[in-house]
């Protein structure tokens, strides 16, 4: 397992290239926006990062729940590593929307559901890793996070729900209305070809760095049990 | 047609805080790797002491 | 023993072991009180700090009490959910119970019902308190119900949760941190239906958020019932 298979070095060639293509389109080849000025250009790295957030948050939820049914570890090494990279990616969609809403809307913060949500996973992530560090036994960690994880994978869509329910001032942007929406704007075909392919570009990302996580996760483990077995 | 803001520093501001951000966390699973396997080694070392 | 019974003997004793559990703890908080009296004075405490801290007259009282009664409700509860299985884990009961021969998730609704048993209390004896001291009518159906519903979906959460942190190495300060993140739904659902009900919107404007706090209620009893097992395995 220590051998690094083909397909991973492939796909950590194809994120590197592909990333600085999809910042060249997003920066250079998508026109400026005229209303909000080059700001705008944040949107499509904004964008691309939730996305990848909500894969890792999707991902985890997928992985706790057949750590419950299996019982097997393994499930245990994904769904961290899946809630560790949608940690990092939601905070720099976090990060990104704040640098946005600034010029756009006139503040560092907007209590928007879809940022304001994913503030809120973040906590749950956070609380996560906190419950992971207050547990020894490996198995027991393994069982709770797991529940925590459904827990968290299932409230936060009704949280969603109802901070939307609350209020909402966030940009539609893709859909008929868009223009009205206070920020929101129409997307020339050249601002789709960037949009479009920053999420490729991501989705690609998302995958190479979950895999990596996940051999991390199983060298940890190995590390671990081979410490037992010299401590004997 | 309005002329456009001058937002230019922020967009460098967004795309400056998703590198660095990006590449702390690349690094930080390499560091993490590399320490992972120096401890692997090491435990493998000891591990044949023990035997012999 | 239990699969060979037949299946209404089986859910009489499912039954019958919830209330036992629900029971021994009434009984025993009966005897010493400690967890009623700390959550309530904490209550009151949390009431009075909010005099000062929002200098509540007659305007902000409005649009504030649903928001206050909520906050002191979240934080009492979290005090009285964490010493309740505190109390069940240092005393060894935990471990008798897992002993007993009866389904592992009649021990989380017994835990339920003793833990809802306890927030009703307190909020029985608050919210006439805080209509005393701020001259708000507060016996008002529809906030009643919302009280009923609130509290039941964060039970239902807290219980399950708070099973999980009394077993870390961090349990005094694990609990909050597990169950705010998870109940917002809750807290933005009750908080918006209670100050709708106090200033007499009409229920229509305010179904929403009674069926948002149905739907959190049915699916979070329905999950901590599923995978109680799970957190009181050994």
């Amino acid at each position: 397992m220590n051998k690094k298979p083909v397909i991973l070095l492939v796909l950590d060639i194809l994120s590197l290239v592909f990333l600085a293509v999809a910042a060249y389109l997003a920066l250079s080849y998508a026109p400026m926006e005229a209303t909000m000025g080059n700001v705008q250009k944040v949107f499509y790295f904004h964008v691309a990062n939730a996305w990848v957030g909500m894969l890792g948050f999707i991902s985890a939820g997928v992985a706790g729940i057949a750590y419950l049914r299996s019982g097997n570890p393994k499930w245990d090494i994904v769904e961290v590593a899946a809630v560790e990279i949608s940690l990092v990616f939601f905070l720099i969609a976090i990060l990104l929307g704040s640098i946005w809403a600034r010029p756009a809307w006139n503040t560092w913060w907007t209590w928007e559901p879809r940022l304001t949500t994913a503030a809120i996973t973040e906590m749950i992530y956070l609380a996560y890793f906190m419950l992971r560090n207050g547990i020894e036994d490996p198995n027991r960690r393994a069982r709770f996070s797991a529940v925590y994880t459904l827990v968290g994978a299932v409230s936060v869509p009704i949280t969603f729900m109802a901070i939307r329910l609350f209020r909402t001032i966030h940009p539609v942007v893709i859909g008929s209305q868009s223009a009205q929406a206070q920020g929101g704007f129409n997307m020339s075909p050249d601002m789709e070809v960037a949009f479009f392919f920053s999420l490729f570009t991501f989705t690609i990302i998302f995958a190479d760095l979950f895999w990596h996580r996940i051999r991390l996760g199983n060298l940890a483990n190995k590390t671990e049990e081979l410490k037992l077995k010299v401590m004997e | 047609m309005s002329i456009s803001p001058e937002t230019t520093n922020y967009m460098i501001a967004g795309y400056a805080v998703f590198f660095l951000v990006f590449t702390f966390y690349i690094v930080s699973l390499v560091v993490r790797w590399s320490n992972l396997r120096r401890d692997m080694h090491i435990l493998e070392d000891l591990e044949i002491d023990n035997k012999s | 023993m239990a699969e060979k019974q037949a299946p209404v003997a089986k859910s009489s004793n499912f039954i019958k072991a919830v209330f036992a559990i629900a029971w021994k703890d009434l009984a025993a908080e009966l005897r010493s009180r400690e967890l009623l009296s700390a959550m309530l004075v904490f209550g009151m405490l949390v009431i009075l700090i909010f005099n000062f801290a929002l200098k509540l007259d007659a305007k902000t009282r409005i649009t504030a009490t649903s928001g206050i009664l909520w906050v002191t409700f979240t934080f009492a509860g979290t005090l009285g959910l964490n010493r309740s299985m505190a109390v069940e884990k240092d005393r060894g009961c935990l471990d008798g119970l897992l002993l007993a021969p009866v389904d592992r998730s009649s021990i989380y609704f017994g835990k339920l019902l003793s833990n809802l048993a306890f927030m009703f209390i307190v909020e029985a004896i608050v919210l006439p308190l805080y209509s005393l001291l701020y001259n708000v009518n507060l016996f008002n159906p529809g906030l009643l119900l919302v009280i009923l519903l609130g509290s039941v979906g964060y039970i239902a959460i807290g219980t399950l949760l708070s099973a999980m942190a009394v077993q870390t190495r961090t349990r005094d300060v694990m609990l909050p941190i597990l169950l705010f993140p998870v109940i917002i739904p809750v807290v933005v659902a009750a908080v918006e239906a209670s100050g709708g009900y106090l200033q007499g919107m009409d229920i229509s404007e305010l179904r929403y958020w009674i069926n948002l706090l149905l739907v959190y209620d049915v699916i979070f009893i329905a999950i901590a019932f599923m995978v109680f097992d799970y957190v009181v395995e050994e």
